[in-house]
């Protein structure tokens, strides 16, 4: 059998760096008392599964943290994360998203990629559902954003 | 072949496009049953005086008519065992609406033409009342892996094995990724929400998911699943068959799926976003069955922005 493994917590400059499974084991409120001046910064690339009960917590946690006066910054959100936001509006919360991946694919050799997006820096045009043109890095060609633009990017709209 | 006093029962389809109608007609035509086509409702509402149908299919721009309550009625007071409601891409932004009338118990989404198979097989399974197994939506030789849960604490590992079997016979990281999703939310189902006691009482619903469970005897829950290189199929199935249609039509319409935070059915809900056709085949008091198909042939880009759903009651 293979694990999916807990979710982990390291410390990376200003981050707090979450990685694995985060489910009905992952002590999420915990997260709120380890913000810094006011900030709670969380790196969430290692991030490879999210279920309801995770969703739950993780929806208990963002209100803690507000009502304790603390600003989450969600940064390099993986996939899996971004579908749970943009199933359930409430996942971010007050939240803001610096960064996070989403699914390209290559027209000329066919590679499928999770890219990261930098949400500041194409801001403007994330708002008009038009997805920054990404490189392939296998063979240097176009690639297409992989999914629909209007489905995946509602998680930055604010509710 | 049903005949019902001499008359032959028949398939009766409502549908405003001629092309479609002959498309679902020929189809249809397949299972032997007589066919009946109507261009609207009313119409519709007028062939059921001279016919006795055993499903009727309607599209899906029809639901919201205000004849389709007494279309219905007539049609189940006619014998009519199912409405099987059609949506095309073109008018997909018709689902909150269809989901939030909780009466539509058979949902195709599908690209036009008519997709054949998931057609096919919804009418042939409400016909013959013959329900069970993933077996159905696959090619034929599909091998299904068959884990039976006998302890609450394997769910993680077992849903963790099933994302890297996906991952290892070629399947991308998303559908792994959806794969292990939409598994982890239907166990997690079964071993806590569906076992219910003589009374009605739900004595695991509200234990904490991370207390280990033994789930001996009835409490045992089965996982299959493969993949015909069309469909990833994970199957669920425990042995209470609690899950009634009116929970599972309710959950599917959650829209605070996207406006709140969760809470009962929101496991049902995820599932249905995270696959792209759920089906429920439910034995009152004998077990359900709940089957996820995911899509292994198409991008995102080139499916339908919305899923199919169907809610099978077996007949006793």
């Amino acid at each position: 059998m293979e694990t999916r493994g807990r979710m982990t917590i390291d410390v990376q400059g200003d981050a707090l760096v979450l990685a694995g499974a985060i489910d009905e084991t992952s002590a999420l409120h915990e997260l709120v008392g380890r913000a810094r001046h006011g900030r709670l910064v969380l790196d969430l690339a290692g991030v490879t599964f999210i279920n309801s009960l995770g969703v739950r917590d993780w929806i208990r946690m963002q209100s803690a943290a507000q009502q304790a006066g603390v600003a989450v910054e969600l940064r390099r959100v993986s996939e899996p994360l971004v579908h749970q936001l943009n199933m359930i509006v409430a996942t971010r919360g007050a939240a803001s998203v610096t960064s996070f991946f989403a699914p390209y694919v290559c027209d000329a050799c066919g590679r499928e990629d999770s890219l990261l997006i930098d949400a500041i820096a194409h801001g403007p045009g994330l708002a008009r559902f038009e997805p920054p043109g990404m490189g392939c890095p296998e063979c240097g060609a176009h690639m297409a954003f992989n999914d629909f633009p209007e489905r995946f990017f509602s998680f930055l709209a604010r509710p | 072949m049903g005949y019902d006093g001499g008359q032959v029962s028949s398939i009766l389809i409502v549908h405003p496009d001629r092309k479609t109608q002959r498309v679902v007609q020929r189809i249809l035509a397949a299972t032997g049953y007589t066919i009946d086509v109507a261009d609207d409702l009313d119409q519709g509402l007028r062939l059921l005086a001279h016919h006795r149908p055993v499903l009727v299919v309607v599209d899906g721009t029809a639901v919201g008519a205000p004849t389709l309550g007494d279309f219905l009625a007539a049609a189940k007071a006619r014998g009519a065992e199912a409405c099987m409601t059609l949506l095309g891409a073109a008018t997909s932004e018709q689902l909150p609406r269809i989901l939030g009338m909780g009466a539509v118990t058979n949902l195709l989404v599908h690209p036009m033409p008519i997709l054949a198979e998931e057609l096919t097989i919804t009418a042939q399974k409400l016909i013959r009342n013959d329900l069970f197994g993933a077996e159905k939506y696959l090619l034929w030789g599909t091998d299904l892996e068959t884990t039976i849960l006998t302890r609450s604490s394997q769910r993680a590992e077992l849903v963790a094995t099933l994302s890297a079997q996906v991952r290892a016979r070629g399947q991308s990281a998303r559908v792994a990724s959806m794969a292990m999703l939409v598994a982890d939310e239907l166990i997690s189902n079964a071993v806590h929400n569906a076992p219910v006691e003589a009374g009605g009482a739900r004595p695991r619903r509200d234990l904490a998911r991370d207390q280990d469970l033994a789930l001996d005897g009835r409490h045992a829950v089965k996982i299959r699943w493969g993949c015909d290189a069309r469909y990833l199929a994970i199957e669920v199935t425990d042995k209470f068959g609690s899950l009634d249609r009116e929970t599972i039509l309710a959950a599917l319409a959650k829209n605070d799926v996207r406006e709140s935070g969760g809470g009962a059915g929101m496991g049902i809900a995820i599932a249905y976003r995270s696959s792209d056709h759920l089906v429920f085949n439910l034995a009152p008091g004998k077990r359900t069955e709940i089957i996820a198909l995911i899509d292994v042939r198409h991008p995102p880009t080139e499916r339908v922005p919305a899923s199919s759903y169907n809610v099978f009651v077996e007949r006793s």
